[in-house]
């Protein structure tokens, strides 16, 4: 029993970032029909950015501020680069192939997800960093749940999660700029028609998205502490399994997917063996998406003539 | 069929003579009459005069250039597999490199002492090359139910799938703890060069010396690449290329012109695969060894770079992109090289953002002040920033005495220059006429900086820089590469 | 703008650049290294004096260097190519030779190690070489020298793997070999009384070798093994970590990223597992400080050894800084030319041959890694020696005797 509860908090850790990633990838697909992959590193270069405040704020054992206001500095701070990224490849790498081929966006994706990778590369090395959380907050800090502790920064990763995508509801279903959205990836022409400005909605999804994804750059630097340039591709891989299995361009479905993947990695680890862990992910994946390529929440995709 | 008036369309005359006048209007400027010859001469004169050259190439150069020639061939043998893939029947296959290590795989467990099992070549290869084809096919099956996007997906996880499993074969719960099949993470090595009508095709020289090593492994890539443009260009021509082109622009429409689209589809992947699987063969024998490193996501960009530079859908494009896109890891081995690289195409780019001869000049004057200005100001500010080293090669040692070399804090100026240039190059996308001219000024000396002092000395950082950014700005620019020709996509 | 004409300035400009760079710098580039190092050009004029250490003639040869310089591993590469280049330099002056050098940048990718292999051969200045680095890499290149010249000599100063010494005739090695480290973890374990050891490898070659030669010495002696792995693209263990049993002596992690352990030993902390974790010599950097634990090492400290020290002071005087994989590339680049200055003062020319010849006949009684080096048939350290290390509170780490 306390095995299993213990991997059920691992596994929730885990889902809420890729929960979070998940929403970026389900958002830009439902309004451009585009799998953003280079969407891993702008996940990654947030969580350098965190770094990046957190090194001028002193460092984890000699902060100069309380912790909470560095943890909110790293937040906005990864917000606001992983924005700018997002928002920029949104306009020199998938603008100008709006009424382009079908792949080719896929490979200037592709071209821009390696190019951000170099780029990282070249500013950071390839040594990883660490935040060394422990020191911002002992290990010892939690809370009890039944036979076990749940570490501060657990909950705190966990708790943003949920808030994060409560908030993302919320904005989807109750604001103007949430209808368009909702509108745009309906049906992007008809949109047009009703008035709604198109590219101005198709920012504002990269920018949301690419904010949730710097987010969850951050969670996953404080929690497991190691970034590296690498990490956006195996996440951003493991995100859109999520959002996939979810059922991509449904905003629940990338939740739920994001919660089942993390989840699915943890009993696998757990009870198989870790050495397949990847595989077995990437399997699930392929096994969804020849059983229900629409996914768990999904709207099967008509193509009309 | 050109719409001027008086050029109506006459009956009876052939297609290709009626445009004919259009051919030959399309071509102006200087290069044009090299182009039109080059139109006039067949497809099969062009193959044979490439192929005379690359005949030559090994008289006049040593054997780790020949070496050098073998990736290339290599590269653009895998490169046309890939473009029947991508480029003819537009099916993205992300997970292309992984039919490429399987057949290195294959042939390393077959002619090595990994099992031990000593197959002779005549019966490994069409063995590989087949269940390679076989594998391709099986991979299609789900592109039935799966659009575009989601078949990418598949195969780039179906690629992943792959390497784990071949590092980790042994650990497999149904594999014998005595079969060491793939040689997990250590790879394969012994590998057995290809061996066909008794003649040992290894890295020795050819006739006692005549030409230098390597030699052999060349030609026979030379003859495979070869045969497979020959065959590749007949099957473009025939009733299967055009169905492919069919399925390419519309599924559904090419479906009710009653073309099998699933068997086409499969067909695809079949031949591709196929043809790496042969190439992959190929690359075993050569490295004498296969190892899970071999086969990453960087091999697979460097594919596309190649495929989507020459121009996807040509066979002379394919194999132009693969020459261009293999040489560069060459170039840039040495900073005077990589140096020569970096300002041509620097040059080139500028050239293309102005295109008037006198605008360029302004530019490049303009950023030469700039320079100056920086340098003063540097100077003044802050001492060390003057003191670095030059590296020694030509255009290092011009630009020294003008571009600010850093000593101090070199990485952490060099990464916020870095971002400026980036910044800058967008500000230049986006800007016109005069306003250009400004964006480019500070974005090439920033670009300069970065590349003087840290771009140069780092090939593997660079060669990423630029395949990410040949397909971005291809993709963005010119979708159908430098042969290619246009398509147009209806939605 | 004329349709076409892109594709032509670029076609053109490009064909102008792979011209310029075909006829430019020719491909032999022997690049002497680059900081000036006073080069005394004094040439005694001893007649048949058999003194290594001043030749009666000028000595002429260029020593390569292939590493990782850039690429993934280039933290290792880098620091590679500076002690090699200091050692050289160092030794240059010395002597006042100037042996020339000739650096290859393999980007750790073994099919390029492949290419500058076969480079290297074809530059007939070239005696001999020290790296590659990695074992992937090293067999790579390997297979090409043993193809093109045996005699062509290579010392790696990092490929651990088993076995490869034994493929390759040119090739040696200043780091001992997997199998001398292994014993050295699982009787340590044993003597500590460990009833149950986690054994975690990180699926590179590295690893897995040394996790299998610990986990069977183990089961040797009778301790219960429980074997995982993970790739080391993982940053998250506490799925893992979960899986340990709390009665767990030890844990055993042969692993190259040591960053990564440290992760893994948090969150031990965080699920209040307290097995002891036992590093491999990968483990041996500054990310991984868990107090308590131990790592392994193929060398002490060498700050704590006086001469070497002094060998140490001057590298850091010029270069920013240092890990364990620098100074076994010092030692390789000694053993290389003291070999040519022993063939210099026979008075031959140095040449693939006779330079090998005298690379097997190394016998140095002293080196800056604290142990003698002298090679076995094979290449293989004739003593191949690693030390076992704890760290402390503060970080610092004590040899354990």
């Amino acid at each position: 029993m306390e095995f299993f509860l213990q991997q059920t908090v691992n596994g929730v850790t885990l889902g809420s970032v890729y929960a979070l990633l998940a929403l970026g990838y389900s958002m830009v697909y439902g309004v451009l029909k585009l799998l953003n992959f280079a969407h891993g590193e702008v996940y990654m270069f947030g969580a350098f950015a965190g770094y990046g405040v957190l090194t001028v704020l002193g460092g984890a054992s000699a902060l100069s501020v309380p912790v909470w206001l560095a943890i909110v500095l790293m937040f906005l701070a990864a917000m606001a680069t992983s924005s700018a990224i997002g928002v920029a490849l949104e306009r020199f790498a998938y603008r100008p192939l709006r009424e382009a081929t079908r792949i080719a966006p896929l490979i200037s994706a592709i071209g821009a997800s390696f190019f951000l990778q170099a780029s990282a590369l070249l500013m950071f090395t390839a040594n990883s960093r660490t935040y060394d959380t422990p020191q911002l907050i002992e290990i010892q800090t939690g809370i009890a749940l039944g036979p076990i502790r749940v570490w501060m920064v657990r909950i705190l990763v966990i708790v943003s999660a949920v808030v994060l995508m409560i908030l993302l509801t919320l904005w989807v279903n109750r604001t103007r700029l949430g209808k368009a959205v909702r509108a745009v990836s309906f049906d992007r022409e008809a949109a047009a028609m009703m008035g709604i400005d198109v590219d101005k909605v198709i920012v504002v999804v990269f920018l949301i998205g690419s904010a949730l994804a710097g987010i969850g750059g951050v969670m996953v630097g404080l929690v497991f502490g190691r970034i590296f340039h690498l990490m956006g591709f195996v996440a951003g891989l493991k995100a859109f399994t999520a959002a996939v299995v979810g059922g991509i361009g449904s905003i629940p479905g990338a939740m739920l997917g994001g919660l089942l993947i993390g989840l699915a990695e943890a009993y696998t680890t757990g009870y198989i063996s870790s050495t397949f862990q990847n595989v077995i992910v990437f399997g699930l994946l392929i096994a969804v998406l020849l059983v229900r390529p629409s996914g768990l929440l999904g709207r099967p995709e008509l193509v009309k003539v | 069929m050109s719409d001027t008036p008086g050029d109506e369309t006459r009956i009876g005359v052939d297609q290709w003579v009626e445009q004919s006048e259009d051919r030959r209007e399309k071509y102006t400027g200087w290069t044009a009459p090299a182009r039109r010859m080059f139109d006039q001469v067949s497809p099969g004169w062009r193959l044979a005069l490439f192929l005379l050259a690359a005949a030559a190439y090994p008289f006049l150069v040593r054997g780790s250039d020949v070496r050098i020639g073998i990736t290339v061939l290599l590269l653009a043998m895998v490169a046309l597999g890939l473009n029947v893939v991508v480029g003819w029947a537009g099916l993205l296959d992300l997970g292309y490199v992984a039919f490429y290590g399987f057949g290195a795989y294959f042939y390393a467990i077959v002619a090595s002492d990994q099992l031990p099992a000593h197959w002779p070549t005549w019966a490994a290869i069409p063995v590989i090359v087949a269940t390679t084809a076989l594998l391709g096919a099986l991979l299609s099956l789900p592109s039935r139910r799966l659009v575009g996007d989601y078949l990418a997906i598949m195969t780039l996880f179906f690629a992943q799938i792959f390497l784990e499993l071949v590092r980790n074969f042994e650990r497999l719960p149904f594999v014998p703890d005595d079969l060491d099949l793939t040689g997990g993470p250590n790879g394969i090595t012994g590998v057995e060069p290809w061996e066909l009508f008794g003649f040992e095709i290894n890295s020795q020289d050819l006739f006692g010396g005549v030409l230098p090593n390597f030699s052999r492994q060349y030609y026979l890539a030379l003859i495979f690449l070869a045969l497979l443009i020959m065959g590749l260009h007949n099957l473009n021509e025939s009733r299967t290329g055009r169905a492919w082109r069919a399925l390419r622009e519309d599924t559904l429409a090419a479906e009710h012109m009653t073309i099998p689209v699933n068997r086409m589809k499969l067909l695809a992947f079949a031949v591709g695969a196929g043809i790496a699987g042969l190439t992959g063969a190929m690359f075993a024998a050569v490295q004498i060894g296969v190892f899970p490193t071999s086969f990453t996501l960087f091999f697979l960009i460097t594919m596309y770079a190649a495929v989507i530079l020459g121009g996807s859908g040509s066979i002379p494009g394919v194999v132009l992109g693969a020459i261009a896109i293999a040489y560069v890891p060459e170039l840039l081995r040495d900073p005077g090289k990589a140096g020569w690289l970096f300002y041509i195409g620097l040059g080139a780019l500028l050239y293309v953002m102005v295109k008037r001869w006198d605008h360029v000049a302004v530019t490049v004057g303009s950023v030469f002040v700039f320079g100056l200005i920086v340098r003063f100001f540097s100077g003044r500010i802050w001492d060390e920033s003057t003191m670095g080293e030059a590296n020694d090669a030509f255009m290092s040692r011009l630009m020294d005495d003008w571009v600010l070399i850093l000593d101090a804090q070199r990485d952490v100026i060099t990464n916020y220059v870095f971002v400026l240039a980036i910044v800058g190059v967008m500000l230049v996308v986006v800007a016109r006429a005069w306003w250009r001219i400004a964006a480019l000024v500070p974005t090439l000396y920033f670009a300069i900086l970065v590349w003087e002092n840290k771009l140069a000395f780092e090939p593997s950082i660079t060669r990423q820089l630029m395949f990410g950014a040949v397909l971005v700005v291809m993709m963005a620019v010119r979708p159908q590469g430098l042969l290619g020709t246009r398509r147009v996509e209806i939605t | 703008m004329r349709k076409g004409s892109i594709r032509h300035i670029v076609a053109l400009l490009l064909a102008l650049a792979l011209v310029a760079a075909a006829c430019g710098d020719d491909s032999a580039d022997t690049t002497t290294a680059t900081t000036a190092a006073p080069a005394a050009t004094t040439t005694t004029q001893a007649a048949d004096t058999t003194t290594t250490t001043e030749a009666p003639m000028a000595c002429e040869a260029t020593i390569g260097f292939i590493g990782p310089i850039t690429g993934p591993v280039a933290f290792i590469g880098e620091v590679q190519n500076n002690w090699f280049d200091y050692a050289i330099d160092s030794f240059n002056a010395e002597t006042g030779y100037d042996i020339q050098t000739v650096i290859g940048d393999n980007q750790f990718d073994p099919a390029q190690s492949g290419t500058i292999a076969a480079q290297f051969l074809d530059n007939s200045d070239i005696v001999a070489t020290v790296g590659p680095a990695g074992s992937d890499q090293t067999d790579a290149a390997g297979a090409v020298f043993e193809a093109g010249d045996p005699n062509f000599t290579f010392i790696s100063p990092s490929s651990t793997r088993i076995g490869i010494t034994d493929k390759y005739n040119g090739m040696f090695r200043t780091v001992p070999s997997d199998t001398d480290q292994a014993p050295l973890a699982a009787d340590f374990m044993i003597g500590e009384g460990a009833q149950k050891v986690f054994i975690v490898d990180d699926q590179s070659s590295y690893s897995v070798a040394l996790a299998d030669l610990v986990s069977a010495a183990l089961e040797a002696g009778n301790v219960a093994v429980t074997r995982e792995s993970v790739s080391q693209d993982v940053t998250d263990f506490s799925a893992l970590v979960a899986t340990i049993d709390a009665d767990t002596d030890f844990i055993y992690l042969p692993w190259q990223v040591a960053a990564n352990g440290q992760i893994l030993s948090n969150q031990m902390v965080e699920q209040g597992k307290n097995a002891v974790i036992v590093g491999s010599d990968g483990m041996d950097s500054g990310d991984f400080t868990t107090p308590g634990s131990y790592v392994a090492g193929f060398a002490i400290d060498i700050a704590t050894l006086p001469a070497s020290a002094e060998v140490l002071a001057g590298f850091l005087a010029q270069y920013p800084d240092t890990n364990t994989f620098g100074p076994p590339v010092y030692v390789a680049a000694q053993v290389i030319y003291d070999a040519i200055v022993r063939v210099c003062a026979a008075g031959e020319v140095p040449d693939r041959a006779n330079v090998q010849a005298e690379v097997r006949k190394t016998d140095l009684a002293e080196t800056i890694l604290g142990s003698p080096v002298s090679f076995k048939a094979n290449g293989d350290l004739e003593v191949g020696q690693f030390f076992l290390f704890q760290i402390q509170d503060d970080g610092s780490k004590t040899l354990l005797p």
